[in-house]
């Protein structure tokens, strides 16, 4: 260090990050750029690009009910889904935090992490023999008397949902995890013994000091959802009103790219809109928090 | 909470011994019932994220071909049937050739990006990590759909190489966020001490950062293997029929049959994960590093 003049340490600095950001200029940002301008070109009859540029792949994306419907549909089960993560991964999070460095300490992080190193097909799986015509739930619903015969669980848009929140859980678990393992226990403490009961020492103190976490979490787990397609298709089958579907089934069966490529663009627009707003949002309601 | 009246009493010896008997037992009570009600939705979620997959491993070892749950007899006939397949057999091979080709491509290239963004002073420090973070924010289908039409123009479709590009590119995000958040913590002064001592640049970084941003590499090497063993979204889209990952086999056979010899594979897969994990949380706290 004593022999490098400043410049030099900083041109080397930024060299360690060179082969990254060249990896991912030319294997993401470049395909992205493609696909962008795929988007702008009409197309003839049998789906094949026209060397023309016009906006028609766009307005057919927001006018057709199709693809519409898919890109709406696509952004309420995101935000219900983010939200359940949130208030099913409060509970699981705040029990984490609080249990001492131990074997159930360690059961419940590898419940918790495991989902996440399993492939999204064996999660995906899993729900699908959970869910089957002779599955687990619906032997129980039938051997209970609550239904007379099985009921078409898996192409239901409950069963999306269910899984979907399934597979992004432990997305939400780890920021909140660490946002409320971070929190000094005194300040708990103090709010006690200044003679608040627990409840309100939790919503007063715990919660808007986890709110990094939960922001963190709803920022991760957004984008996840309104891409995902691997899991409803799975579950639900190919047909279902989402984007990531619509996407999926104009590739590989419509072979219509342009439409597809522009679908994609107008979700990754709604996804970053989102996200903006959420964000935020966050931030605002953090600096009438803390000042 | 469960420790409160215990700190009150350690913290404040005279304010301690203000609030009355039947009130502190109450509070005792009413901390008791907090806690079960803390702990009963949190078993409950632990349970809905657990059961899936436990079904799956509980039905992969029915005796007869059907998924029933819970299986009338027991058998470890699927598993038997997988191992011995030559399909299955490729499928493993190559999935395994992809997480040693991914996890050396993505530590090396996450470890220099997060230790030039997390120590480095240039600018453009911060555009750079957003950059590198930015495929987390693309939701999966279009970095598939984007990586399609690009491969195919390439010839890169149905190729190895492909698919090594391909889970590089998603799973490089998960390597610069773990290992950056290691070289947020190091200590600059250690580096400085080498380099007083008369070590070169790269023997400083070699020798001294290198080790001690270890758990982050190790953790983000863990991430990275992980995401290229169960990576569907982009590989059901680049791969094709010389190139079938076991995850994407897994993808098809689940669309067409349902068979326990897939759910026999499903559960090899996860328990070969959960191995990882935890051989690996010995070395570093996968916990913190996320």
């Amino acid at each position: 260090m004593t022999r490098t003049s400043p410049t030099r340490g900083r041109a080397a600095g930024a060299g360690y990050a060179l082969p990254a950001v060249l990896f991912l200029a030319a294997l993401f940002a470049v395909p992205l750029a493609r696909i962008l301008e795929l988007s702008l070109h009409p197309v003839d009859g049998t789906g094949n690009p026209l060397p023309e540029f016009s906006l028609v792949q766009y307005q057919r994306v927001l006018t057709e009910p199709f693809f519409a419907e898919s890109l709406r549909s696509s952004l309420l089960t995101a935000l219900l889904v983010t939200v359940l993560c949130l208030l099913l991964g409060y509970p699981v999070a705040y029990a984490l935090a609080r249990t001492r460095p131990g074997v159930l300490r360690t059961v419940m992080f590898v419940i918790v992490v495991s989902p996440l190193l399993t492939s999204v097909v064996v999660r995906s799986y899993g729900w699908v023999v959970l869910l089957s015509a002779n599955g687990a739930v619906n032997r129980f619903l039938v051997a209970t008397g609550l239904a007379d015969a099985p009921v078409p669980l898996l192409t239901s848009y409950l069963a999306i949902v269910v899984s979907v929140t399934h597979v992004l859980l432990p997305f939400a678990v780890i920021p909140l995890t660490t946002a409320l393992g971070g929190i000094d226990g005194n300040l708990r403490r103090a709010s006690q013994m200044l003679g608040a009961g627990p409840i309100r020492t939790f919503w007063r103190i715990t919660v808007p000091l986890s709110l990094p976490g939960v922001a963190t979490g709803a920022l991760v787990v957004l984008p996840l959802a309104m891409g995902i397609y691997i899991t409803p298709l799975l579950v639900g089958g190919a047909n279902r009103p989402l984007a990531g579907l619509r996407v999926y089934s104009q590739i590989t069966s419509v072979y219509d790219y342009p439409v597809a490529a522009a679908l994609s663009f107008t979700l990754l627009l709604l996804t970053l809109l989102c996200v903006t707003v959420l964000g935020s949002g966050f931030r605002f309601w953090e600096r009438r928090l803390y000042g | 909470m469960a420790d409160a009246p215990a700190a009150e009493r350690a913290a404040t010896g005279r304010a301690a011994a203000a609030p009355s008997r039947p009130r502190r037992l109450g509070r005792r009570i009413l901390g008791g019932a907090g806690r079960v009600a803390a702990a009963l939705p949190a078993a409950l979620v632990l349970l809905f994220l657990a059961a899936p997959m436990a079904v799956l491993a509980i039905s992969s070892l029915n005796a007869t071909a059907s998924l029933a749950f819970p299986p009338s007899s027991l058998s470890l006939r699927w598993y038997a049937e997988v191992l011995g397949s030559q399909e299955w057999a490729v499928s493993l091979r190559l999935s395994g050739l992809l997480v040693l080709l991914v996890v050396a491509t993505t530590a090396a290239l996450g470890t220099l990006a997060a230790y030039a963004v997390a120590r480095g002073d240039f600018p453009g420090r911060r555009a750079v990590a957003g950059f590198a973070l930015s495929p987390l924010m693309v939701p999966e289908i279009i970095i598939a759909l984007s990586l399609l039409y690009y491969f195919q123009g390439l010839g890169l479709v149905n190729t190895i190489a492909g698919l090594w590009l391909a889970h590089s590119v998603v799973a490089l995000p998960f390597v610069v966020r773990t290992v950056m958040v290691s070289a947020q913590n190091l200590d600059p002064t250690l580096e400085r001490a080498a380099a007083s001592l008369g070590a070169g640049r790269l023997r400083v970084f070699w020798t001294v950062t290198l080790p001690l941003l270890r758990p982050g590499i190790l953790a983000g090497a863990v991430f990275a293997a992980v995401t290229s063993l169960g990576e569907v979204a982009v590989t059901a889209l680049v791969s094709g029929a010389n190139t079938t990952t076991v995850p994407v086999r897994i993808f098809s056979a689940v669309q067409f049959e349902l068979d326990p010899s897939v759910a026999a594979i499903s559960t090899l897969l996860m328990l070969a994960s959960v191995l990882v994990m935890v051989v690996v949380d010995r070395f570093t706290h996968l916990s913190e590093a996320l």
